[in-house]
């Protein structure tokens, strides 16, 4: 019998292909179209000038939604800031793991069509009138205010403290820019070769990624191992507080992972005062007792409060836990302004019980847009915001916890799968390599 | 669905990085593909599937140092799962890849 021929492919085969492929990518496409949320229908349309303050984060994403939900508004964002920096980087670009290029952007390339962008600081807030005050003086009026202003760094409160200082003699912070984030990994990275006495410090005040401190101080431990000078190494955490995070089940599980690791713990330590020439550090109990610390390096996190326009402005709280700080008096729900209800807050800025991360914008600036526009249709504010905060605390190089909480201190992870207290190398794998992406969607007002 | 038109938009945003790269591989993949696409059936289905082991053990080899982790910080089986999900996942985008590169040496 003679063999089979090669079969010689035939126009038949070359369709089949083409129908599995086509059903392939229908069914593809299905899926794409029904995971999206529901896209406006049509635009709410509207005259209204809706003023912007702060162009990072919060800003931003809250710009770029009302974009896309508004028909003829014109929307004015101000803030002096040309460059963008992807903060939540800074843990990453302080403790060695990512290069500062990573943390680098330009505002310019996140705005949305026909954004007026007025390139000055906000020095003053009229709400009474509906305006605010430039630094060079220009008077804004809006119709809507969204205050996305984030948080000052109050510096000063550390008596000799120079944040021109971070890098030299031991002298380090995450907080004030990509800068500071660099030379305080040049300095961990000096001081892990030769070890020694290394103080990490909190303050009292609410602060921006509470979990930032406890992070380099993981990060710090870890590098020391690494090196190997762990040994000749004493590393100790002082909080101002009598803890060390705000939500009690993660505070413990910390406390107890850092009495396994050798991290001691002082409590109700408040960093009065640094001597940056003699590397001493000058602590302040509640009643008033002072001890002097010596340090080889010092990590040190600034005391936080909103800043001066609003903190100076009817828009603060006026009594209350948020009131010294001067924070942003909305509803914790809403995120309305309790007393002027044109006006909407997003971010750090916030007088909330929680919510100072980028995670807490990527779940609460859809809400804020959203109420913003049913304010200007005349509806009321449909959504609840829980507080939703979420703090990727990476426990050494390469293993991370999830931590994902609300208003009320409730760990809620996104995953039922995941397990919010494991260290866990795909928490890492999300703060290494997928929270970037997830931030610049949240800018880019998609998610 | 939020958290899939998260991930979704995760990925986006990677292959927006990635695009200077991958953009000239799907051309050239695409252009190869559509050369030797008479002999694409040809490939054997053991064949993509061995490139798709191949190259999954490497994954797994080279996957937690290309993000700084290691082995040892697989912590649960959530870990697990996602470790060896990606190195899987590697391994079929290789197959794919290498497929029409397979069927070009096909007679």
């Amino acid at each position: 019998m003679a063999k089979n021929p090669t079969p010689t492919p035939t126009c038949a085969s070359t369709p089949a292909l083409s129908r599995r492929q086509w059903l392939l990518g229908s069914a593809g496409a299905a899926v794409l179209a029904s995971a999206a949320p529901a896209a406006q229908a049509t635009k709410t349309k509207t005259q209204a000038h809706i003023v912007i303050l702060g162009g990072g984060l919060g800003g931003i994403a809250v710009a770029n939604r009302l974009h896309a939900l508004l028909d003829g508004a014109k929307i004015t964002l101000i803030d002096r800031k040309e460059e963008h920096n992807y903060q939540p980087g800074y843990t990453l670009v302080a403790t060695g793991v990512w290069p500062v290029s990573k943390v680098r952007d330009r505002n310019a390339d996140f705005h949305p069509p026909q954004l007026n962008w007025i390139k000055d600081m906000v020095s003053e807030l009229d709400p009474a009138s509906n305006a605010v005050v430039t630094a060079s003086g220009q008077r804004v009026k809006y119709d809507y205010l969204v205050v996305a202003m984030g948080t000052y760094q109050d510096w000063s409160l550390i008596e000799g403290m120079d944040v021109n200082a971070i890098g030299q003699k031991g002298l380090t912070s995450v907080y004030p820019s990509p800068e500071a984030a660099q030379a305080t990994w040049a300095s961990m990275d000096a001081f892990r070769l030769k070890g020694g006495n290394a103080v990490l410090t909190l303050p009292a005040t609410p602060l921006k990624c509470a979990g930032a401190p406890l992070k380099m101080t993981f990060m710090l431990r870890d590098r020391l191992a690494q090196s190997g000078t762990l040994g000749q190494s004493k590393v100790t955490f002082y909080s101002a507080l009598g803890n060390v995070f705000g939500v009690k089940v993660v505070n413990d599980n910390v406390l107890s992972r850092w009495k396994d690791l050798g991290i001691a713990v002082e409590t109700t330590q408040k960093l009065q005062g640094i001597d940056i020439g003699a590397q001493r550090a000058r602590f302040v109990s509640p009643e008033g007792a002072s001890t002097e610390v010596p340090y080889d390096f010092i990590h040190v996190v600034p005391p936080m409060r909103a800043p001066d326009a609003v903190k100076n402005s009817d828009l603060a709280w006026k009594v209350g836990p948020f009131a010294a700080g001067g924070w942003l008096e909305v509803d914790k729900a809403t995120l309305q302004h309790r007393r002027y209800p044109n006006v909407f807050g997003v971010g750090d800025v916030n007088g909330t019980p929680r919510g100072k991360t980028a995670a807490t914008i990527k779940k609460s600036a859809p809400i804020v847009a959203e109420h913003l526009v049913d304010v200007i249709a005349g509806r009321a504010p449909g959504q609840k915001f829980d507080g939703y905060t979420s703090c990727p605390l990476i426990v050494k190089e390469g293993s991370a916890m999830l931590i994902e909480f609300d208003y009320e201190g409730r760990l809620t992870p996104s995953l039922p799968l995941i397990e919010p207290l494991q260290a866990s190398y795909f928490a890492w794998l999300m703060k290494y390599r997928m929270l970037k992406p997830a931030y610049m969607a949240t800018l880019k007002g998609r998610v | 669905m939020y958290e899939i038109w998260l991930a979704m938009n995760i990925a986006y945003e990677i292959a927006l990085s990635l695009w200077p790269a991958l953009l000239p591989l799907a051309l050239v993949w695409a252009a190869v593909m559509a050369v030797n696409r008479q002999k694409l059936a040809q490939v054997s289905g053991s064949a993509l599937a061995a490139v798709s082991v191949l190259v999954s053990l490497a994954a797994m080899l080279a996957l937690p140092s290309l993000s700084q982790s290691t082995l040892s910080d697989m912590g649960y089986w959530v870990d697990w799962t996602a470790f060896l999900g990606m190195a899987a996942g590697v391994g079929m985008a290789a197959a794919v890849l290498l497929w029409p590169v397979l069927a070009m040496r096909q007679r």
